[in-house]
């Protein structure tokens, strides 16, 4: 389904050029629960970028059924990302002015959806918050929204950067096992540097300084 | 708002010279240069070939005085005219009734019309003109007995009086057509023809001409001055709309990463800035107008000077300011998308 070919990722660090990633071969399959493990700074989030459409590899491709995300135009790009793809980032980002509610259907606010994302509200235990203001949600709450608005319109695959991190242990794997376990028939791509957080993982890949060592397939 | 006052204040003293002034709208004023036998030989001239039917033609004589204006004295003239005269003259200029009484025949008497009074603040019964007041000259004091309800502005003499008591010892004479068409037909057709004799005419439309030509000037200034304030104020606003876009940034940052096109954030986000921008200048608008109207009230109003409280110039002059903001405000917002990655916001680089 989302496959990278050789795709490597460089940033310029002071007229210096650093390779986040380099000459990555990887393919996330239809229904999989993915782990990529690595260290900080090893170049997960990077890895996570390319494969979504979020950042262009400097060399290789990365192809989604068959096309060149690179060939894609911006606006291919962010259909992309709002029909197909669901994010869960690092830091559970949620917009001050609107309610969890609001957040969790932002990307796509018509009532169809509200109802979709009232239900999963519910379903991740936040039926009765659901028209608070993210001030007023824990952290944990708050990244359980943002999960919320990663499933909504059921996504092909849900990508997530460490959602965990800023979550005590027991929290981080309660917010995988829901992701886990809401996710349906979409795929689960998930960054992160504990093991523990991918005990039901289908697979697993390493990273290390930018690049894959295989095991565990 | 601080613009629509500048403009309106300065755009009030010319309209206050037409306010003023406003009478010589319904009537051409002619004296002879020099030569006071001429006046019967250009009361011909008219008569013969003036090309719209004139509706009365009154000789009489004319002295001056000042009333008060936002930028000191302006002279206004005092006529002396006939008892049928004064008459027609009240009617003529839309009088609709008299507090008191017009000036006996000889007798040192005037009448004013309601803004003259408000602006010389004079009741009924004080002296006008007197021998003690050099603006106001008279060898003789003359009383106020009446005041005319009209909005034209007029100070009225009995001729008797007027010739016995005033310089220069010259009759002059008014020439009414029917209406304001045919009155602004006759005064160009008079300016032409007495061009180069020994004539002086009274014509509302130079007047006009002339005070606009005299605050040209002015406002060229004004100009200079307005541009210099809205560029000020359009490079503030616009670097305040860039710290508000730059936290909005954040937002915008993780709607592009969770779907959204830039080019629906851009127009989102220009969307929003033009609407802060005409919410404001509404806002700001109205305010002025509020803020002017009771300049009017308590300021302006009891002298009677006039005030444009609606004036379309000033408010145009306004709309500067929100067009440059709004470009300054469109060119941050375009370049702050052009070079936009929402990762470096995911990633907490930026905030
Ligand atoms: N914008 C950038 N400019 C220069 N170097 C960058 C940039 N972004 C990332 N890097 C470098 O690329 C490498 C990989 O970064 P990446 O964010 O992918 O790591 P990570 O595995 O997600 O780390 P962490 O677990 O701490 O989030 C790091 O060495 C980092 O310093
Ligand atoms: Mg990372």
């Amino acid at each position: 389904m989302i496959e990278s070919v050789g795709a490597s990722l460089v940033y310029e660090d002071h007229g210096r050029e650093v390779f986040a990633c380099r000459d990555v071969s990887l393919s996330v399959r239809p229904g999989e629960f993915l782990g990529i493990l690595g260290p900080s700074g090893s170049g997960k989030s990077s890895l996570l970028y390319l494969l979504s459409g979020l950042k262009t590899p400097s060399f290789g491709a990365v192809l989604y059924d068959e096309r060149d995300l690179a060939s894609m135009s911006d606006e291919e790009r962010s259909r992309l990302r709002r029909r197909e793809f669901g994010f869960v980032f690092q830091q559970p980002y949620l917009l001050g002015y609107l309610t969890a509610l609001e957040n969790a259907f932002v990307g796509e606010p018509t009532s169809a959806r509200r109802d979709e994302a009232l239900d999963l509200l519910d379903r991740l235990g936040l039926g009765a918050k659901a028209h608070r203001q993210p001030h007023e949600l824990s952290g944990g709450e708050r990244q359980r929204v943002c999960v919320a608005r990663a499933l909504l319109g059921e996504p092909r695959v849900i990508f997530a950067d460490e959602p965990t991190a800023s979550l005590d242990h027991t929290n981080g794997l309660q917010v995988v096992g829901m992701l886990n376990a809401m996710r349906g028939d979409g795929a689960l791509v998930m960054v992160t540097h504990d093991p523990s957080m991918l005990e039901r993982a289908d697979r697993v890949v390493n990273l290390v300084d930018g690049q894959l060592v295989r095991h565990g397939e | 708002m601080l613009i629509a006052w500048i403009v309106a204040l300065m755009n009030s003293i010319p309209y206050s010279v037409k306010t003023v002034y406003s009478y010589s709208q319904y009537s051409l004023g002619v004296t002879p240069r020099g030569d006071p036998l001429m006046t019967p030989r250009l009361i011909e001239t008219f008569r013969k070939e003036c090309p719209v039917p004139i509706e009365r033609l009154v000789v009489c004589r004319g002295s001056t005085t000042v009333v008060k204006s936002i930028v000191g004295d302006w002279p206004f003239v005092v006529f002396g005219l006939s008892p049928v005269d004064l008459q027609y003259f009240l009617k003529k200029h839309f009088t609709s009734s008299i507090d008191g009484r017009v000036p006996r025949p000889g007798s040192a008497e005037a009448i004013v019309s309601e803004p003259v009074a408000r602006n010389l603040n004079l009741k009924m019964g004080d002296v006008l003109l007197g021998p003690d007041k050099t603006d106001a000259y008279s060898p003789v004091p003359v009383k106020i007995v009446g005041i005319a309800q009209s909005p034209e502005w007029m100070i009225l003499t009995d001729l008797e009086y007027h010739k016995e008591n005033h310089f220069p010892p010259i009759d002059v004479f008014l020439v009414f057509a029917r209406n304001r068409e045919e009155q602004s037909k006759l005064d160009h057709w008079a300016v032409d023809r007495f061009k180069g004799e020994h004539t002086r005419l009274f014509a509302y439309h130079e007047l006009e001409k002339d005070t606009n030509q005299m605050f040209a000037t002015l406002y060229q200034i004004l100009n200079v001055v307005i541009l210099t304030l809205v560029a000020v104020i359009a490079l503030m606003m616009g670097m305040l709309m860039n710290i508000y876009q730059s936290q909005r940034l954040v937002e915008f940052g993780l709607l592009q990463a969770i779907g959204y096109t830039r080019r629906q954030l851009l127009v989102r986000s220009l969307k929003e800035t033009s609407i802060v921008i005409a919410t404001g200048w509404v806002l700001g608008v109205v305010v002025a107008h509020l803020m002017l109207r009771v300049a009017y009230k308590v300021l302006m109003e009891p002298k009677a000077w006039g005030l444009d409280t609606l004036d379309p110039t000033a408010f145009a002059y306004t709309l500067i300011v929100p067009s440059s903001i709004l470009l300054v405000g469109f060119f941050t917002v375009f370049h702050r998308f052009r070079k936009f990655d929402p990762v470096s916001v995911v990633e907490r680089r930026l905030v």
